[in-house]
């Protein structure tokens, strides 16, 4: 097996566990066989940078029809009549369907993962711009759209709400009109913490400081959009469908419920993702319209979604519009923290977001902060806008939570005059008072949060741009700078079962392990991988528990036929869940392995030791009696000792006891155009904590993509509506994502503090860097203007919103106030 | 690119090209299709027939000849930003070829067909405004040439006839002490402009402004011509006190309205700032020596 992979041992980092009563203490190196903190190069890449990846739109079935969705272009109208004949008249078009012919078939509504109930295609009234009122199939995908836009649809349009505060006037134009018990907008109310508590904790404190802030609609705009191949199977009664699924089991058990097929007649396979971020998450219209017409027709249909309508009307994220308080003392010790949110959910409550909060993680607002008394309170609202609310590259709403603390602290550091830095040291949760309950309920495993914010104040030069940030005051010089902080705390991996649920499917996740004859073995995951690095980072920790090669490990993922039932890959928990089923599984192996090793070396079982170094059995005492896994997986197949059953393979369904806390400190230094009020990036660090690693490139990689996003989502992202309901922010003219050009070098850091609860110490990373990094921006641009009173700037902060501020404190310039020009003559010049 | 169906010509010579778009019926022309393309994508355009240029060689040129920089209507925006003619002598190009929209754009976009679309936020309109450009035509009547401050009616709407080709667009070779610029703000790579401004100066012997030119982008109805504040420039030595009365005047001269890419209030006073800046690079480039000042 020759490989010219290479490997880099991550020099500067130590696997460690804590001393203390966690799982069995084991150390971890880079061996060189691909194991925990070797930089393995991707294996998925090989097939990604050759272009031989195999997406949803890349099947093609014998008889396949393309489905195109006609959709309304009002945001809230009654459906009068829809007549589909001039399509029908078309050759190519075979069917065009309505919301009347999926009722024959008890298809016409499906359940969002809150459990409401959304139109698949639009029954009386069309609740959102872009909503599914049609479907036309035919025999290829211009035909498909030729014949949608020949479906002729009558409307009764009404007046549109779009705001979450007009939703919920009294005049208001109600949404759900269908729902018996629903008589306005509103749709549910929910409160975290002791409101006595901190109230009193308010009234007592030396300083208060509050803020509005919207965190505004995003879209996660993966590469790929979604799509489904279904196929129906009359003569197996069975229906496959591949699709763009994050959760390709759970979504197994949600068509099966929704169709009445029986689950183990639903085949749901997830081929390569371009990209989830959470919007692969829900099902969506297109995929149950796409199973029904395949149903109907006895032939594969293909649904494919353009982008625009991918961001008009696929999960959104975010959305909150939130007032944040904060209570402390005069040296700056906070005391309490206060925060009320307006939730827009769009037309149907269909965030997704399994745990048994209706907020989901939001009430982790306390941070990574020790502070003795907290209250938060959510109203959700309808709006004729898409429906969402997904957790976009982050844990339920935990993105909102942290945007929300992390700039409460800046305003309070600001109120009080100190720095940002001292104020966080000042507050943190030591690291001694681990495992940490927030004031909220939250069991926080580990964290050493003042180390990572030293860490990075040190490879931010902090102190540097604080002089410079002065001089450029006093010489009231064209470009002013800001430093902005975010020391997040984020919370991820998703369980436990008893907190977290699909559908009432507890959150635990899978693995099945065999290793073959030959000696190789296949790891199959109830996880998917849409960029992750799955493939790869599973592989590692397999090749560390057994001592096998990297490379001689096959990961497998995305077929419910095949693959152990798992509830999918999304708020950082394929790690600290799936990860942590793959060494279960992989220790289960290797204690069956043990027994073989006794029976090849011709020693007792208990004589029989593990040594991770080498990544073989050895008996006591005669090191060089060994065994590899790969030796074993013969004799388990070829000479098995009596009494046991041959074969080498484990299953584990691990219920993770806790979830895990990641967390980092980000420093963003800003230089703002004091005459456009562009804002370009000086320097930009992030320091990220996510346990032990177990292939550093791959995190880095995560770490990079989501800083990216966290800079689309502090610049430039915003999914716009004007008062009609229309998208203004629907393509990606108008949905601005940015691209290499608007992204600084990231200078990355880590430290590595251990979860003392996951069998390898790790925690996940994915979703830190957008998780942590809005903050870190709003705080810098927020800094740079912070001494003349500005305390807040609303994201996306494109140039003329930052203008505005300028000019509204009179930081504003004009260009022509420091330049002179001379001219010599003609003659002179012509020399 | 799901568009409605379409009879597509490739004719290869000017001729074979007029003919075609005199004989059918209201035929639409394809250059590089970065603008016509995502039309017929959102089937906002929906043509019978398309007459696809890109086959006509003769068309594909970017030179000085007779007095004249020409562009060809095959003339890409990539082709500006790597010709080195353009670096040396004409810096308005130089400045804007690199602002238009994202390189995979630029590849594709021809200078001509972004002319002819005539969005008021493109680019080079503004750039032919400020340096009296000429659009070069080609109809059933022959040749025709439409100064640039004649050619934009509307956004989207230009004086050129249906069954017109545009050949070529063009500016006089710079005089000696010529100097020009442009100047565009955008919310990120791809964008288009949230403001823009070229300007163009020529000096006379005694370092006086003989000619000035400002053309303004995104801030009208169409690309829009700053007379006011050129007239204002003329006869005048460059200075910061004469750029700052003439970003002003090019600033009242503007209309913009409020929309995803920025307040009208905001828009019109980076009017004044992209002014200011656009004269202040183009009066070097002219000659003028600028100097920091402190206060
Ligand atoms: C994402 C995006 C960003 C962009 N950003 C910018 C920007 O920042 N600045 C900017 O200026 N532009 C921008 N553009 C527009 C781009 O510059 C134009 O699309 C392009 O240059 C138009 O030229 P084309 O050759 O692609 O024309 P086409 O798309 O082929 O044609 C455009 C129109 O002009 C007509 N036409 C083309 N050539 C001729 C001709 N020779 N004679 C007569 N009619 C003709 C066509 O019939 C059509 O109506 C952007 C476009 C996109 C998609």
């Amino acid at each position: 097996m020759s490989s010219d992979r290479e490997r880099a041992p991550d020099a500067d980092t130590e696997y460690q566990h804590p001393e203390d009563d966690g799982p069995e203490p084991e150390k971890h190196c880079g061996h060189g066989r691909g194991g925990m903190g070797e930089e393995v190069n991707r294996k998925e890449d090989k097939r990604f940078i050759t272009g031989r990846g195999d997406y949803v739109d890349d099947i093609k079935k014998p008889g396949m029809l393309h489905c195109e969705i006609v959709r309304s272009p009002h945001a809230h109208a009654r459906v009068e009549e829809i007549d589909g004949s001039r399509a029908e008249a078309m050759d190519e078009v075979v069917a065009v369907l309505t919301a009347e012919d999926l009722l024959a078939h008890d298809l016409a509504t499906m359940p969002t993962l809150m459990d409401d109930t959304q139109d698949v295609l639009v029954n009386e009234k069309v609740k959102f711009q872009s909503q599914e009122v049609a479907a036309v199939i035919a025999e290829d995908r211009y035909a498909a759209k030729d014949g949608a836009q020949k479906v002729e649809v009558e409307y009764d349009v009404l007046d549109p709400v779009v705001d979450a505060e007009e939703a919920l006037e009294d005049d208001a134009p109600l949404v759900r009109d269908e729902l018996d018990d629903q008589e306005d907008n509103h749709i549910f109310d929910w409160e975290t913490g002791d409101k006595e508590e901190t109230d009193r904790v308010f009234e007592e404190a030396d300083v208060t400081v509050e803020e509005d802030m919207l965190y505004q609609r995003l879209h996660p705009a993966p590469i790929e959009t979604c799509g489904a191949v279904a196929d129906w199977d009359p003569g197996k009664d069975k229906m496959t469908v591949h699709m763009t699924s994050q959760a390709p089991h759970a979504h197994r058990t949600l068509f099966s419920q929704v169709s009445g097929i029986p689950e183990h007649k639903v085949r749901i396979v997830s081929p390569d993702v371009g990209g989830g971020f959470g919007n692969k998450v829900p099902i969506y219209p297109g995929y149950v319209v796409a199973a029904a017409a395949s149903y109907v027709l006895e032939e594969p249909v293909k649904w494919v979604e353009e982008r625009s309508e991918n961001i008009q009307t696929t999960g959104f994220a975010r959305d909150y519009d939130m007032t944040g308080e904060l209570a402390a003392t005069e040296d700056g010790e906070i005391k309490g923290v206060k925060v009320d949110v307006l939730a827009n959910h769009g037309a149907y409550n269909a965030a997704a977001q399994p745990s048994k909060f209706p907020a989901g993680f939001f009430n982790i607002f306390t941070g990574s902060y020790d502070i003795e008394a907290a209250h938060g309170s959510l109203t959700a609202a309808f709006t004729n806008t898409a429906p969402g609310g997904v957790a976009y590259r982050c844990s339920f709403r935990v993105t909102e939570a942290v945007y929300l603390i992390e700039r409460m602290v800046k305003v309070l550091a600001d109120e009080l005059d100190v720095d940002p830095a001292e104020i966080r040291r000042k507050n943190f949760i030591p690291s001694e008072a681990f495992p940490y309950e927030s004031a909220t309920g939250w069991n926080y495993d580990s964290g050493d949060y003042e180390k990572a914010l030293d860490k990075a104040l040190e490879m931010a030069d902090y102190e540097h741009y604080r002089e410079e940030q002065q001089r450029r005051l006093e010489e009231d010089a064209d470009k002013l700078i800001g430093i902005g902080i975010s020391s997040f705390t984020e919370v991820v991996g998703a369980g436990p079962g008893k907190q977290c649920d699909i559908a009432g499917i507890e959150m635990f996740d899978s693995a099945d392990l065999r290793v073959n004859p030959t000696g190789n073995a296949v790891l199959r995951v109830g996880v998917q991988t849409q960029g992750q690095g799955h493939e790869t980072t599973f592989a590692q920790i397999v090749a560390e528990e057994l001592g096998m090669d990297v490379d001689d490990i096959t990961v497998e993922h995305g077929d419910t036929d095949t693959e152990p039932y798992g509830l999918g890959t999304y708020g950082s928990r394929s790690t600290p869940v799936a990860g942590a089923a793959a060494a279960v599984a992989a220790r289960k192996v290797r204690d069956k392995a043990k027994s073989i090793a006794a029976n090849e070396l011709e020693a007792a079982e208990e004589d029989i030791e593990w040594d991770r170094e080498s990544g073989e059995f050895h008996v006591a005492g005669a090191p060089d009696r060994s065994i590899t896994i790969t030796e074993i997986a013969a004799g388990a197949y070829m000479n098995h000792p009596g009494g046991e059953e041959p074969g080498l393979e484990a299953t584990n369904y691990y219920d993770p006891p806790e979830m895990t806390y990641p967390f980092g400190s980000y420093i963003v230094v800003v230089e703002i155009d004091r005459e456009t009020g562009e804002v370009d990036f000086e320097k930009f660090v992030a320091v990220d904590d996510c346990g032990n690693r177990i292939n550093p490139m791959i995190i880095e990689g995560q770490i990079h993509g989501g800083l990216a996003q966290g800079i689309g989502t502090a610049m430039m992202e915003h999914v716009t509506y004007d008062d009609n309901g229309n998208v203004t922010g629907g393509d990606f003219m108008n949905y601005l994502l940015p691209t290499a050009n608007e992204i600084p070098n990231f200078e990355t850091g880590h430290t590595v503090t251990p979860s003392p609860h996951h069998p390898i110490g790790a925690k996940g990373v994915g979703e830190s860097p957008t998780v942590g990094s809005p903050p870190a921006i709003v705080n810098a641009v927020v800094d740079a203007m912070s001494e003349a009173g500005v305390s807040h700037v609303e994201m996306p902060m494109t140039p003329d919103v930052v203008w505005e501020k300028l000019d509204e404190v009179g930081l504003s310039h004009q260009p022509a106030r420091n330049v002179e020009f001379s001219v010599e003559d003609g003659e002179h010049a012509d020399d | 690119m799901k568009s409605a169906p379409f009879e597509h010509y490739e004719p290869t010579t000017t001729n074979e090209a007029t003919s075609l778009l005199e004989s059918l019926d209201d035929p639409t022309i394809l250059a590089g299709g970065q603008s016509l393309v995502p039309m017929l994508r959102f089937r906002l355009a929906n043509p019978d027939v398309v007459v696809d240029i890109n086959g006509i060689d003769s068309l594909d040129y970017l030179r000085e000849e007779d007095g004249y920089l020409k562009l060809g209507a095959l003339a890409r925006h990539a082709d500006v930003e790597d010709s080195d003619l353009i670096d040396e002598r004409y810096g308005s190009f130089a400045d804007t070829a690199p602002l238009v929209a994202d390189p995979q754009i630029r590849n594709r976009g021809t200078v001509a067909g972004s002319v002819a679309q005539a969005d008021p936020k493109g680019d080079w309109g503004s750039v032919l405004l400020a340096h009296e450009g000429e659009i070069v035509a080609e109809g059933p009547d022959g040749e025709r040439v439409i100064p640039a401050d004649e050619f934009f009616l509307l956004p989207y709407d230009t004086t050129l006839g249906e069954d017109e080709l545009i050949t070529e667009v063009r500016i006089p070779t710079p005089e000696p002490r010529e100097g020009s610029a442009y100047h565009k703000l955008k919310r990120k790579t791809g964008d288009y402009a949230m403001a823009g401004v070229g300007a163009r100066l020529v000096l006379d012997d005694d370092g006086r402004i003989e000619t000035a030119g400002i053309g303004m982008t995104a801030v009208d109805i169409t690309n829009a011509q700053a007379t006011d504040a050129e007239q204002h420039l003329e006869g005048e030595r460059p200075s910061a006190d004469l750029f700052e009365t003439a970003g002003e005047l090019a600033a009242e001269a503007s209309n913009p309205e409020s929309d995803e890419h920025g307040g009208a209030d905001y828009k019109e006073r980076m009017v004044d700032v992209l002014a200011q800046r656009a004269l202040g690079d183009a009066a070097e480039r002219a000659g003028a020596v600028r100097r920091k000042v402190t206060q």
